[in-house]
């Protein structure tokens, strides 16, 4: 009896408290929705110097270029084998993709990811549930293409 | 250097502080195009997995225009820095930008170069704050970019090249 009123408690006391959460934050009680459930093969590229196209932004000769456009917040996406683009919203347990720690160390390398797909207004956003594979910068494009933008 | 890369990096540079419309960078398939609408945190509009405050500048940011359409805003006029310091403060709050938008049909994005937060004021602000932000937290530095410490440490890890070991041949 005493565990059955002490669980009543508890149950009440979670009730008041997701009540309270969604008073003060209204979008936590939104429901959460649920993506498309993919594997994605690619390169982990900047979004702006890749869609733009200002300058070449692959491989070896980007890799500096794309990190310091990760650390400023710029959005990371995955460049699919086909070219289709994946801009990421998550990577597994963290969701800071405007220049968070774990979108920062992936970025430039080769991955295959787990996660879901969303499509909305002409863009793929994936959330990365986990990074299956991870190998690094893989295409050496320095000798041809220098190192973007700068040169050093 | 390409002459690309020259003119983007002269266009940011001196992009004054109340020019408007929006500069070319020298983009493929960019198009001058002021937007109006709500800032919002794009993992919460596409996927429903909210944070309060947008995230407070940790996530991606766009704006979703009258008519529901989601415009990801990846770009301030600051060199390689995105747009999220100028929008986190105008989380849930209608805004008009000046910019470019980039129509490749694998991803249409766009570059924030002024904000303004009244309709009838005729005047944009510039969308330049991450590097004021970035030099009150760091001190003054002549590139960012190369001074920051997260920088530093991956680059000290796996070189300009991303492959430990690898150097690029002597200029």
């Amino acid at each position: 009896m005493k565990t059955t009123l002490t669980s009543m408690r508890a149950s009440l006391f979670g009730a008041l408290a997701v009540g309270a959460v969604a008073t003060l934050n209204p979008s936590a009680a939104m429901a959460q929705a649920e993506g498309k459930r993919v594997q994605i093969k690619g390169e982990a590229v900047d979004t702006f110097c890749t869609v733009s196209e200002i300058m070449f932004a692959s491989g070896t000769a980007h890799y500096q270029c794309a990190v310091w456009c990760a650390v400023g917040g710029i959005p990371v996406s995955i460049k699919g084998e086909n070219g289709d683009m994946y801009m990421v919203l998550r990577i597994e347990e963290d969701d800071a993709s405007s220049g968070g720690p774990r979108i920062v160390r992936i970025q430039g390398s080769e991955v295959t990811v787990d996660g879901e797909l969303f499509e909305r207004d002409g863009v793929k956003y994936i959330l990365v549930t986990k990074v299956a594979d991870e190998k690094g910068v893989i295409k050496l494009t320095h000798e041809e293409h220098g190192i973007q933008p700068f040169g050093q | 250097m390409s002459l690309k890369t020259m003119a983007l990096a002269l266009t940011l540079a001196t992009i004054p502080v109340v020019t408007f419309a929006a500069d070319s960078v020298g983009g493929q398939n960019e198009k001058p195009m002021e937007i109006t609408g709500v800032v919002v945190d794009v993992l919460c509009e596409v996927a429903k997995r909210c944070a309060p405050d947008c995230g407070g500048g940790k996530r991606q940011l766009g704006i979703r225009d009258a008519g529901g359409k989601l415009i990801p805003v990846v770009k301030n006029t600051d060199l390689f820095a995105g747009a999220q310091v100028d929008l986190a403060p105008h989380c849930g709050k209608t805004v008009t930008l000046d910019g470019l938008l980039f129509e490749n049909p694998r991803m249409p994005i766009y570059m924030a170069q002024g904000i303004k937060t009244d309709p009838n004021a005729k005047e944009f602000t510039p969308v330049d704050g991450y590097i004021k932000q970035w030099t009150a937290k760091n001190g003054p530095a002549e590139e960012w970019f190369r001074a920051d410490s997260r920088v530093k440490e991956l680059i000290a890890r796996n070189g300009v090249l991303g492959k430990p070991g690898l150097q690029p041949k002597p200029q």
